[in-house]
């Protein structure tokens, strides 16, 4: 089967997120889909699975044009997608063989009742077929996770699968789960499956594709045959061009070491970690999903436990087994996912502002209003935070405004060190410079700050060194004209010479 | 200064429900607005007006406690077994550490083993109602302490003592909840506990101290039941819980948690008085009182789930009111 997409455009709101994409892939090829987080991906897997609808343009299959309104429709036409998330598929509590196959098919192995032994036959045979081997009767929750994405792609071969998308497909596996993956891959190509392939690995990407396509900014920046590429000419397609004055980054580094980590290790999250951070001084972190950038901030917050080595403030050796512990040390931090553990949605901006200063306003215990409220007033003028009054409930702004807030939470602290996760994630591009100039004003009052972004360009713009992480471990620290999107995701893919 | 009165708009939406019930009895009996009835009203909601008032503090953490009825019932036996040997102070100490004690297991239960509320204060109901029984072995305790029964029966200003009681309870507890630290981290632990946690707050220690209150004040409502009848009876308390649980949800606190406050759960206490009143003065059956406030309960909970619906409602009503004017105009028009 050969499938076609062409100008496919699609937004969400005021957000263009494919504009014009124009691909097509073959029975029995790989095709390689790859580019940096947001340029479309995710979407264009949607588009063709039936998930999303585009706006515009057209799918083919055999040049016949189709129109997939749901997944169902997609699925008929027997195109699959095994998404990053796939354990969401996965009913824990039945048995391997009873997630096997749909509610329809269970109806298939009996007239009243369904035979369990039917149906576990059946599910031997076809992970038989792909070189799994689980008990059909085991609960789905006793398989590892590279046995589950096994079973999904059983699964998929149940129903006679003919365009199979991976996304991510090696994220949560190890090396040996990783290398099955792949013979399988390789085995459903020679059968004469189309397999779109997305992944950030680009060694994976070279060994396995036929072709690549580089996606960025929702459009096609660089296609052609895997044997034609360099791995450098696809990191810049991925990268593309730098934007200047987008980041008004300014440096207010000083020679005075703030945070000092050495050999810091939390179990398995990341190991032998030596960094400093010099008051004013922004360290970026880089690196891919999993590397051990988050946990490295968890660990420094006191959310994970440090298992080896040392951290000092100031010069100081300080233990940092909770959040008050590490607040007392000065550290701040901004959490990636400003919903779930940051802002309190239901209670007001004025109350989610001074949150973590109600210590120093209330020594008695009763909380002194006015100085709560000339506080927080200033904390949103200077971080200009747009609400209609410092009661309206934080749930009802916008996401930049309610970033602003968090920031304020953290800045009302005066942080020694303020370490940040994905500070910009889901702002727009206004809130966004406003933001950067928080950082800023941060750096020039000496505060240490600790960036980690997935947003390579925010990443090396805003950073006055960048330390990448790969499996763990810090593999590179860039400064000047070292510190570049390329240099740094050469180091996270593990390809730089 | 509209966005408060909005805000406030959800916790004082019982003080409407109140003034509604009262007019329509106001209308359909003299003998309800009169000095002596409405102070009766306060004095048999002092009881539930004190065990809702630490439910507040549970319920905007967003747990629940279903042992204060159990709470009421074991610190009034307590007290009243204390009272036979010792004088008044030893006693109420004695009552107030056994609810304190009671919160604090509850908390424990439901913090570091990690229970569900629901589950945790079940079980410590049943285990509370159990040794109650056990300690009086059914049998009623009489207090013979006049200090101790001045708590239930004394009328400083001619006014009953649970009263005023309840109305120090309510200032004191309001004030905590509404001005300091501690009432500042219960809200934020009941809107986001994780996001509290990051912001240093101990948040294990919020739900153990809300726990603790509640225990602490079903005691006190045990001094007062105690005290009235003279009497601590082995089963009192039992059932009382729904009825403050009922008085918080009415009052405007969301069983989500994270909202509330302690004057709409006051108000809530005093609507459930005023309708078992208004029935009484009636002389609605007593069987058919528990089917009104059942229904009252539900209408309080409706109105708290469908704001939305109610207000979409509103509006196609009142836009359907111009528009019959305006329809008949151009056939008017076209008459002539």
């Amino acid at each position: 089967m050969n499938i076609t997409l062409n100008d496919i455009h699609k937004s969400f709101g005021d957000t263009a997120v494919l504009t014009g994409v124009t691909l097509e892939v073959k029975g029995g090829e790989v095709l390689a889909l790859v580019g940096e987080n947001g340029a479309g991906k995710s979407t264009l897997t949607r588009v063709i699975s039936g998930a999303y609808r585009p706006d515009s343009g057209q799918i083919l299959i055999d040049d016949v044009p189709v129109s997939l309104k749901r997944p169902q429709d997609a699925m008929a036409r027997g195109i699959r997608v095994i998404y990053q998330e796939f354990l969401q598929n996965i009913f824990p509590h039945l048995s391997v063989s009873e997630n096997m196959f749909t509610l329809d098919e269970h109806a298939s192995f009996g007239r009243l009742f369904v035979s369990k032994k039917r149906m576990a036959k059946k599910a031997t045979e076809l992970m038989a077929r792909i070189g799994l081997h689980a008990d059909p009767h085991a609960l789905a929750e006793t398989l590892s996770i590279g046995e589950l994405q096994m079973l999904e792609i059983a699964k998929s071969m149940a129903h006679d699968t003919k365009l199979l998308i991976l996304d991510e497909p090696t994220a949560a596996l190890d090396e040996q789960e990783s290398e099955r993956l792949f013979a399988q891959v390789e085995a459903m190509r020679a059968s004469g499956i189309a397999i779109i392939y997305i992944s950030h690995r680009l060694e994976e990407v070279f060994a396995l594709s036929d072709r690549i396509i580089v996606l960025r900014n929702g459009t096609v920046a660089l296609e052609g045959a895997t044997s034609t590429l360099t791995e450098r000419e696809v990191v810049t397609a991925m990268v593309g061009k730098e934007l200047g004055d987008f980041y008004p980054k300014e440096s207010h580094g000083t020679e005075k070491v703030v945070l000092a980590l050495a050999g810091l290790a939390s179990g398995t999250h990341f190991q032998d970690v030596t960094l400093t951070v010099k008051a004013g001084e922004v360290l970026g972190i880089g690196g891919v999903m999993g590397c051990g950038k988050g946990s490295l901030l968890r660990s420094l917050f006191g959310l994970l436990p440090v298992t080896a080595g040392t951290v000092s403030v100031n010069g100081d050796i300080v233990s940092l087994g909770s959040p008050q512990t590490a607040m007392n040390a000065g550290i701040a931090y901004i959490t990636p996912d400003r919903q779930a553990e940051g802002l309190l949605l239901q209670q007001s901006v004025a109350h989610n502002i001074s949150l973590a200063s109600l210590d120093e306003m209330s020594p008695t215990g009763v909380i002194k209003l006015r100085q709560e409220r000339t506080k927080t007033r200033s904390i949103m003028d200077a971080l200009n935070v747009k609400a209609a009054s410092p009661e309206v409930a934080v749930g009802t702004l916008s996401g930049g405004n309610q970033q602003k807030v968090l920031f304020g939470r953290w800045v009302m602290t005066s942080p020694r060190i303020l370490l940040m996760e994905e500070p910009t994630r889901g702002v727009d591009i206004g809130a966004k410079t406003e933001i950067y100039r928080i950082i800023n004003e941060q750096a020039a009052r000496g505060v240490a700050i600790i960036l980690v972004s997935s947003d390579l360009p925010e990443l090396v713009a805003m950073s006055d060194r960048v330390a990448v992480m790969r499996q763990g471990r810090v593999v590179a620290e860039l400064t000047g004209d070292d510190k570049t999107q390329n240099r740094v995701l050469e180091y996270a893919l593990e390809s730089a010479a | 200064m509209k966005s408060t009165l909005l805000k406030t708009a959800r916790e004082l939406r019982a003080v409407w429900m109140l003034l509604i019930v009262s007019l329509i009895l106001f209308i359909a009996t003299p003998l309800f607005l009169t000095g002596p009835n409405l102070l009766n009203v306060l004095l048999a909601t002092s009881v539930t007006a004190l065990l809702a008032a630490g439910q507040t503090f549970v319920i905007i953490i967003g747990e629940i406690d279903l042992s204060v009825g159990a709470v009421l019932g074991i610190s009034g036996a307590v007290t009243a077994i204390t009272l036979q040997t010792q004088p008044l102070l030893v006693g109420l100490a004695v009552g107030l550490g056994v609810g304190a004690l009671a919160g604090l297991i509850n908390g424990l239960l439901v913090t570091f083993l990690r229970m569900p509320s629901f589950i945790a204060t079940l079980g410590s109901t049943s285990v509370l109602a159990g040794l109650t029984l056990f300690i009086t072995q059914g049998n009623p305790i009489s207090v013979a302490n006049e200090g101790f029964l001045a708590i239930g029966q004394s009328r400083p200003l001619d006014v009953p003592m649970p009263v005023w009681i309840v109305l120090a309870v309510v200032i004191i507890f309001g004030l905590l909840l509404a001005r300091t630290r501690f009432g500042r981290y219960v809200y934020a632990t009941g809107d986001n506990a994780e996001a509290s946690r990051l912001s240093g707050i101990k948040v294990y220690r919020v739900k153990i101290l809300a726990f603790v209150i509640s225990g602490v004040l079903a005691s006190i409502a045990g001094f007062i039941l105690t005290a009235r009848l003279g009497t601590a009876q082995p089963t009192a308390g039992t059932g009382l819980e729904l009825a403050a649980i009922a008085a918080v949800i009415i009052g405007g606190t969301s069983l989500a948690g994270g909202r509330g406050a302690l004057i709409g759960t006051f108000i809530g206490a005093i609507l459930l008085g005023v309708i078992d009143n208004g029935l009484n003065l009636l002389n609605v059956s007593p069987f058919l009182q528990g089917v009104v406030k059942g229904f009252v309960i539900l209408f309080a909970v409706f109105l708290d789930r469908n704001s939305d619906l109610i207000r979409g409602l509103w509006k196609m009503l009142s836009s359907l009111r111009p528009k019959r004017p305006s329809s008949q105009e151009p056939e008017l028009a076209s008459r002539h």
